[in-house]
């Protein structure tokens, strides 16, 4: 370490190159995890000691440095409060901890705050700085990025949860391939595109070289993003050359891009796959009941047949003349709209081509002289023929999953505008029952996108039934189940142009069934199909309650890229033969080869996903060990959290960090696990405020006591929250947005002085701007998003105590918390008093301060107090 | 600042200290670098966002003018940012020479003309993106990614402040607004958030920096300070080994000398007729400008490291003319205005330095983000497409050797031919003016000793006098 550290000032740019050799030779990070002997000690109660503790002790010892003595309760619940929570603890709570006779007190605690919902949203705070999570695209045209949020979201749940770190990690990278059918999984993806997105380079120039820059530096992010959170590794160093300090050469750094080459940042539906499943089980239900209940086949019957499997497939019935016409037809010509055709199959009453008009005249549509109302958007053109199968150049038969051309699957294709009446007097026969139900699944098999539509109708004796109006492909299917007693005898099926002409309007009509009812059925059927009636209403129910959730994530590029290296990390200069997907070769234990130039996109991202989390990878497990080690002591046990390579810091107890890593790893990703170990040594219950070791360890690399620190910018604003009474603990959904926006070429963000209860929630769900930070949180040392913040300085400065003493914010808050302590303590001023340090120091004033504080509400006002308290050292410090 | 940092750049810079010394210096300032004498003592950089045309204003291409209507790209295969090439389109304001050197100038800039013997242009700038928001992070950062730190955060980073009363590093924003790309303009990046630039407002009505006072509604609230200080002395009192209680106790002290000094360095009241003359206040136009690069001679006086004056903001809020340089429609009109205010302001602003003898040790640096096209762009032709292969950037005072030009472009203004310079090599001469070795001055992060210089830079002697 200190060969290194001569170095560093003798190569004057900080980057010096290792011998290969010494790349090869196996740096201490990329080496298998090897658990430790940790010496077996005992407390005096004769019970074992954490193994941490245990470990600490031993460098301790080293040092010839003593421990420090455990805190009292009052400190250790403040500081368990702000580690867990981020939120100060509630007075009430704190006496109760203080004064409990309980032994296992401590283990309680940790437990309760372990399980609180806050605890997510504290340590969903240290991901999202990893990730450079914000609600805006950044650079020159910082547009709103109005579904990030869902990723934060899922964030705070996962840890909540206590989800698996690996698979955690798995769905973050490939969630959507992993399980497309699982929301969470797909909003996990947001992770890839967190980062800085620039609105001007990928889309709005012109200039081909701009766009490529521009997507070069993406990519970068977003493999930058991945290595450095997930392993520590500074793989963007080897994006112009091989790096300089770690074993990754260029040409690793481009195979593992090409590993994400083939997505780039969209909001995304987060339910396409999982709705399409749910309605595919929905079908097979459908098929299951109308096994059971087969009834006639009204394309069949439109085909020519029998209603039974005799019609020819593809057969239609012309809307102009109701003639049998086998080919496709196209745009039609000669059209008489409004004029009723009868129709030689015994079956259909005939066919008709509606058409609106000013005078809203009346469409025939039975041999009987039956009229319905003018349908608007009816516009009297026609395409193609009624048939049995797809009209002419439908855009696909798929449907919600299922091919309506397969597997007993029928289709009555019908395009605007068009109608068809069957008669059902001759169909009764065929069934041979007079009461009837007809049943269909009726969608758009037109083309994508929400600009093209048509609407279907239903009419029963000339009486409207049912009608969906501007059916989109996007809408899937939908089902009807129409009773026709004994008494009627038309039933009409019409679709007809919705406003927008008649271009792609495929109408068709799924498995158009007539049944007899299901209670003329044996009853051991009977009983099966209400099961089935009752799973698919289930099935309905959740399909019903899927949103149009989306997210910010990434989906596939139309083709998949070909990647070479780019030399000197310049797009305009790609050099070699396509490179297939990797990972490094410099972690011996796993296989590099993630696929070949062939592999698709998912592939590709699935197996580096596999590989990333792969237990035998001993850097996965120790980035985070360590990570959760700094998220509770301040530091890590490599203070370069996200540099686990030459050019970051080696371990101060690599053997702890390797117990924890194995932890980490055999208690299955577990990190509540984790951090309840640490929390419950005796290592992080120490006082911090002792000096004995300053001299040997000023920095307390080897915690001979706990560091104090100074809260975050975020943990600053809602203990001022908390404190004043206003917190809104409101979880989840859309960000607060504490800002006016103005659209603009560059949008305008404006930062207001948030004083409405939505804009009191926890700092976790701001709606972060990423060109305009909060001003506030940004004085008091909040990270710019544009940055992976591994960890977050701490600096001192006049701006920040001009910013907590006189910023409109904080003043109204001052203001509460005075209002408060009327409310909560009444009206004696010793009362107000004590309540006011509790509320935010948690402790009752000391019979000096008390003295002084109680002069200061009398000649001054309890704001003044108020305002002290909110300004004091102790209440920005946890020791 | 993480006390590794701290420490880090203590070992980088300070050398020698054992590991006691270090601890004792742990809780104060970084000691002022000094890697060489400096020329420089402060800077103050006008940035003109948007994209100065660098053949209307300080590059002379007589050949350009003589190809006026031709043919720019007979091949058509050149597709600029926003369009394809037009015609070879001359300057719109005629070039003459100026001063003791002999250096020609536009007509856009006549009082500009009168100071061209302290000035040092530098024809050869280009930059590694045609985007203004990456571009802006170049020229300020030296990388076209946000979240690294600016210039003059890495100056007081090296440097410190030499006053205590007013922040090291003041923004003067455009009155229009943000520049492209925002603060990160000014950011810190990942050095400590003390580094960044402090915006000031300059209008006169508000106070010069945000939360200096409280707001109205609250100004009849008392206050009790004692009791704070009472409350700080008595929980530092348990922690002498905490050095952060202290510096954050002072840090109120210093906020509270803030409100005496900031509204008195922001006050012009005092300046003489003659100055507000100099500066042209009461012009409409060139005003609110001239009132800017005022302000910024009061802040270096009074002990300010680095001031940064935009004259233009970001392309959102546009009227009649674009509200920053970027004349894609029609150049004569947007560059017609904003070099009258440019001209007035920056030539005010090297008089009046010289005049009180401040030049020697201020380096004024006059910069934007990229060039513009020599061919036209426009259903009109008057526009002028982005150009990140050409601009000119000038610099005077503070050790540079004025009346001189350095690096060139080609016979059309188009691209830098002779001497090409990215931001590297800009950024490492202003540092050495100031004393500090640019591949010296690092911050560790994620991996790499980071520098303002990225891998690159030379200084540029042929600037320095």
């Amino acid at each position: 370490m200190h060969f290194q550290v001569i170095i560093l000032i003798l190569f004057s740019c900080g980057v010096l190159s290792a011998s290969p050799h010494a790349r090869k030779s196996g740096y201490w990070s990329l080496k298998p995890i090897v658990r430790p002997s940790v010496p077996t000690k005992f407390d005096e109660a004769g019970k074992a000691i954490n193994p941490i503790d245990a470990l600490i002790q031993q460098s301790l010892d080293r040092m010839n440095l003593a421990p420090s003595a455990e805190a009292d309760r009052r400190t250790l619940i403040r500081r368990l409060h702000f580690d867990l929570l981020g939120l100060p603890p509630k007075p009430e709570v704190v006496e109760a901890f203080v004064t409990s006779k309980n032994p296992k007190a401590y283990d309680k605690l940790v437990d309760q705050l372990l399980a609180s919902p806050h605890y997510g949203e504290r340590f969903a705070r240290h991901w999202l700085d990893i990730a450079h999570y914000a609600d805006t695209h950044g650079f020159e045209r910082d547009k709103l990025r109005p579904h990030a949020w869902p990723y934060r979201d899922y964030v705070i749940s996962a840890f909540n949860e206590d989800k698996p770190y690996m698979e955690f990690l798995r769905e973050q990278i490939a969630g959507d391939v992993l399980r497309p059918d699982d929301e969470d999984a797909v909003i996990a993806t947001g992770f890839l595109a967190a980062g800085p997105w620039d609105f001007v380079g990928q889309v709005e120039t012109r200039s081909g070289v701009l766009r490529r820059s521009a997507r070069t530096l993406d990519l970068d992010d977003m493999v930058t993003q991945v290595f450095t959170s997930a392993l520590g590794v500074t793989l963007n160093c080897a994006r112009c050359h091989d790096h300089k300090l770690d074993p990754i050469s260029q040409e690793e750094y481009y195979r593992i891009t090409a590993v994400f080459a083939g997505v780039k940042r969209a909001d995304r539906s987060v339910s396409d796959a999982l709705k399409d499943k749910l309605v595919k089980e929905r079908l097979q239900l459908l098929e299951a009941i109308n096994r059971i209940a087969p009834g006639v086949d009204l394309a069949d019957v439109v085909g020519g047949g029998d209603g039974l499997g005799s019609g020819a497939f593809k057969d239609g019935i012309d809307p102009r003349t109701g003639r049998i016409e086998r080919k496709p037809m196209g745009f039609l010509t000669d059209i008489k709209p409004n004029r009723f055709s009868p129709s030689p199959n015994r079956f259909v009453d005939g066919v008709f081509i509606p058409q609106a008009g000013k005078d809203k005249p009346d469409i025939p549509i039975s041999s009987t002289g039956l009229t319905i109302p003018s349908v608007r958007g009816a516009d009297g053109k026609a395409w193609d023929v009624i048939r049995n199968g797809p009209v002419d150049r439908t855009h696909s038969t798929v449907l919600g999953g299922v091919d309506f051309t397969k597997e007993g699957n029928a289709l009555l294709g019908l395009h605007a505008n068009a109608g068809i009446t069957f008669d059902l007097a001759e169909l009764r026969r065929t069934v041979g029952r007079d009461t009837l139900r007809f049943t269909s699944q009726v969608g758009y098999f037109g083309t994508r996108g929400d600009n093209s539509f048509a609407d279907a109708r239903v009419y029963v004796d000339g009486r409207e039934v049912v009608k969906f109006l501007k059916l989109k492909r996007s809408d899937s299917l939908q089902d009807m189940d129409i009773p026709l007693p004994a008494s009627v005898r038309f039933l009409t099926l019409i679709a007809t142009a919705s406003g927008n002409g008649i271009g792609m309007d495929q109408v068709g009509f799924g498995n158009p069934k007539l049944k007899a009812p299901e209670t003329e059925l044996p009853e051991k059927q009977r009983r099966l199909l209400a099961d089935l009636h009752k799973r698919k209403k289930t099935l309905d129910e959740k399909i019903g309650a899927l949103g149009t959730g989306k997210v910010h994530a990434v989906v596939p590029e139309t083709k998949m890229p070909e990647v070479r290296i780019l030399e000197r990390g310049n797009p305009e200069a790609p050099t070699g033969v396509p490179l297939a997907p990797g990972a490094l070769s410099a972690l011996q234990m796993l296989d590099p080869d993630l696929g070949s130039v062939a592999s698709t996109e998912a592939e590709r991202r699935l197996a580096l996903a596999h590989w990333i989390t792969h237990e035998d990878n001993p850097l996965v497990y120790r980035v985070m060990a360590n990570r959760l080690w700094q998220w509770t002591f301040g530091n890590g046990i490599v203070e370069t959290s996200s540099d686990f390579g030459r050019g970051g810091q080696k371990p101060t107890h690599p053997e702890l960090l390797d117990w924890l890593a194995e932890e980490l790893r055999t208690r299955n990703g577990s990190i509540k696990a984790i951090t309840r170990l640490i929390v419950t040594s005796v290592t992080y219950r120490q006082v911090s405020h002792t000096a004995h070791g300053m001299a040997a360890d000023a920095d307390n690399r080897f915690l001979w006591r706990q560091t104090p620190r100074r809260l975050q910018a975020e943990e600053m604003r809602d203990a001022v929250l908390a404190t004043s009474g206003k917190l809104n603990l409101k979880a989840g959904g859309p960000g607060y947005r504490d800002f006016k926006y103005t659209e603009a070429y560059a949008p305008i963000y404006r930062y207001i002085t948030p004083d409405t209860p939505d804009l009191w929630r926890r700092s976790i769900y701001r709606f972060v701007v990423r060109t305009t930070p909060h001003e506030f949180l940004t004085t008091l040392d909040c990270p710019d998003p544009s940055n992976l913040t591994p960890k977050r300085l701490t600096t001192t400065t006049p701006l920040q105590a001009l910013t907590l003493s006189n910023n409109p914010f904080m003043l109204k808050q001052v203001g509460y918390f005075a209002a408060r302590l009327k409310q909560d303590a009444g009206a004696k001023a010793a009362d107000q008093v004590d309540r006011a340090f509790r509320l935010a120091l948690g402790r009752p004033p000391e019979p000096a301060e008390s003295k002084v504080a109680l002069q200061t509400v009398r000649d001054k006002g309890l704001f003044a107090l108020c305002h002290a308290l909110l300004n004091a050292n102790e209440f920005a410090y946890v020791d | 600042m993480s006390i590794r940092s701290r420490r880090e750049f203590l070992k980088t810079f300070g050398g020698g200290f054992g590991l006691m010394a270090l601890d004792g210096l742990l809780a104060r300032e970084p000691r002022p670098i000094a890697h060489h004498p400096a020329k420089a003592k402060s800077v103050i950089q006008i940035f003109c966002p948007g994209g100065i045309s660098q053949v209307d204003t300080w590059d002379y291409k007589p050949e350009l003018t003589r190809r006026n209507g031709m043919q720019f790209d007979p091949s058509g295969n050149l597709q600029f940012f926003a369009s394809k090439p037009g015609n070879c389109q001359g300057s719109y304001w005629a070039f003459q020479r100026h001063g003791e050197c002999g250096r020609p100038m536009s007509a856009l800039f006549p009082r500009l003309a009168t100071c061209v013997d302290d000035m040092a242009f530098v024809h050869s700038m280009h930059c590694k993106s045609a985007l203004h928001g990456p571009a802006m992070f170049m020229m300020n950062s030296g990388f076209i990614l946000p979240g690294f730190p600016s210039m003059g955060a890495w100056v007081t980073y090296g440097l410190g402040s030499e006053t205590d009363n007013l922040p090291g590093y003041v923004v003067l924003p455009d009155l229009r607004g943000l520049p492209p790309g925002g603060v990160i303009n000014w950011g810190a990046g990942f050095l400590p958030a003390k580094q960044q630039g402090t915006p000031m407002r300059t209008t006169a009505e508000k106070a010069p920096l945000a939360d200096l006072f409280p707001p109205d509604e609250f100004k009849d609230y008392l206050r009790d300070d004692q009791l704070l200080t009472l409350l700080n002395r008595n929980h530092a009192a348990d922690r002498p080994e905490n050095s952060e209680l202290e510096a954050r106790i002072k840090a109120y002290e210093m906020a509270a000398k803030l409100q005496l000094s900031a509204p008195e360095a922001t006050s012009i009241k005092g300046e003489s007729p003659a100055t507000r003359k100099l500066y042209q206040l009461e012009d409409g136009d060139v005003g609110p400008f001239g009132r800017q690069c005022l302000l910024a001679r009061r802040l270096i006086e009074r002990g300010v490291r680095f001031v940064q004056i935009f004259c233009g903001a970001e392309n959102t809020v546009a009227r009649k003319i674009r509200p920053n340089w970027d004349s894609h429609e029609d150049l004569p009109r947007d560059h017609g205005y904003w070099g009258r205010v440019l001209d007035g302001g920056a030539a005010a602003l090297l008089k009046d330095l010289k005049g009180r003898g401040l030049l020697d040790e201020t380096l004024v640096i006059c910069t934007t983000e990229f060039g513009r096209q020599p061919a036209a762009q426009g259903k009109d032709g008057k526009g002028r497409d982005h150009n990140a292969d050409a601009f000119t950037a000038w610099l005077a005072g503070g050790g540079i050797k004025g009346g001189i030009s350095y690096g060139e472009t080609d016979e059309l203004g188009w691209k830098a031919s002779v001497n090409p310079t990215y931001s590297y090599d800009f950024h490492a001469t202003a540092l050495h003016l100031l004393g500090i070795d640019h591949e010296r001055l690092t911050f560790y992060h994620n991996g790499i000793e980071r520098r303002l210089t990225d891998v690159h830079g030379h200084v540029i002697s042929e600037l320095l006098s």
